[in-house]
């Protein structure tokens, strides 16, 4: 048998065992890199599903969900979540459009929740909150004492709900606002993220 | 008469004196446990962000960080209610749970840093075996597949076998 004939054989034989022992360095050089980096925000309910959102709320009734939050950024990442509460008039966050539009709620936060998270990780803690509220017949309105968050008790004396004849009822908005601690500025920014509860206080 | 009414009076303020003083004491007592706990606080908050960079720095080096990250989270949900208790005015709350939280970081750096280390050693020599290792190998394995199919060739020259 010549080399002439078996040339073939013997470069695709070469090649193939260069391509095997390569193989470690070539499965670092060609994974397909990430190009999108983001976290997420979700609330879940108590059964750590999405159909049963606490929504009509009564005084001082113990009320469970999960809240959680998804590291896709790259890095390990310091969020810190801020516990906000509205009513029908008040401003909320925006968390779609252009990222310069995206701000957060001007309301003072009521909770701070600290987590970090590693990269593609995710984290979750239970909160369950109670509000404790009384009805002024006199201006028609709810008025807020205090909020009980994971059996933190937090002043809520300035906050309040009108009726609202559109939709019947007393609509306020317990929200989650993420934000997240820049290294480089050494400080917290928003981050372009929120989600709420729409709750229907009632009273009677 | 005059005499009896001067240490009456004398007395009288003994007793205001001695109430206002309690007064003064105990504002001062308040305020410097708002202090210390605003300093406690401040030095507790600057302890986890220093954690934190620790482990942003050992993570980027590819050490595994989940130990050090459930040890943050413990930290910093212990200065979450250090900054509750302080906002609702519980200034010995605060304090306990401040120093509780910068507790818990103790030695957290050095714990950080001697893991981001030892990622790097780790990372190095992964390079050095995986990727210039395996590099250099496929490189030889051609050069010797050149250098085998000359010598045969020059075999075979020799021999007279047709050999193109």
């Amino acid at each position: 048998m010549s080399l002439y004939e078996h040339r073939v054989l013997f470069l695709t034989v070469t090649w193939i065992l260069a391509f095997l022992v390569a193989s470690p360095a070539l499965s670092r050089l060609l994974v397909f890199p990430r190009t999108e980096f983001f976290t997420e925000l979700w609330i879940l309910d108590s059964n750590h599903r999405v159909d049963d959102y606490p929504f009509n709320v009564t005084r001082n009734q113990d009320y469970s969900v999960f809240l959680g939050i998804g590291n896709r950024l790259g890095y390990c990442a310091y969020y810190l979540v801020e516990v906000k509460f509205r009513n029908q008039t008040q401003p909320a966050p925006t968390s779609f459009g252009p990222p310069a539009n995206r701000t957060p709620s001007s309301l003072p936060a009521l909770f701070n929740i600290t987590a970090f998270v590693a990269d593609e990780t995710v984290w979750e803690t239970p909160l369950t909150f109670s509000f404790d509220y009384g009805y002024n017949e006199i201006l028609s309105r709810v008025e807020f004492y205090s909020l009980t968050l994971n059996n933190v008790k937090v002043d809520m004396s300035d906050y309040t709900i009108t009726w609202d004849s559109e939709k019947r009822g007393f609509f306020g908005y317990l929200f989650f606002e993420l934000w997240i601690f820049n290294a480089a500025t050494n400080s917290s920014q928003y981050h372009e993220r929120s989600v709420g509860l729409r709750l229907n206080m009632t009273v009677y | 008469m005059l005499r009896k009414a001067f240490s009456v009076l004398t007395f009288v303020f003994m007793l205001l004196f001695a109430a206002a003083s309690q007064f003064f004491v105990s504002v001062t007592v308040a305020e410097s446990s708002e202090d210390e706990a605003a300093s406690a606080l401040a030095s507790a908050e600057g302890a986890v962000v220093s954690a934190y960079q620790a482990v942003l720095k050992a993570d980027e080096a590819g050490a595994n960080v989940s130990g050090l990250l459930v040890r943050l989270n413990e930290a910093g949900e212990l200065l979450t209610h250090a900054r509750m208790a302080y906002r609702l005015g519980d200034f010995d709350s605060a304090l306990d749970f401040a120093v509780r939280s910068r507790e818990r970081l103790n030695g957290f750096v050095v714990e950080a840093d001697a893991l981001r280390g030892a990622a790097m050693q780790e990372h190095y020599w992964d390079f050095m075996v995986n990727v210039a290792g395996s590099i250099v190998g496929a490189v030889c394995v051609v050069c010797g597949g050149i250098v085998v199919r000359f010598l045969l060739k020059r075999k075979h020259e020799r021999t007279g076998s047709m050999v193109k």
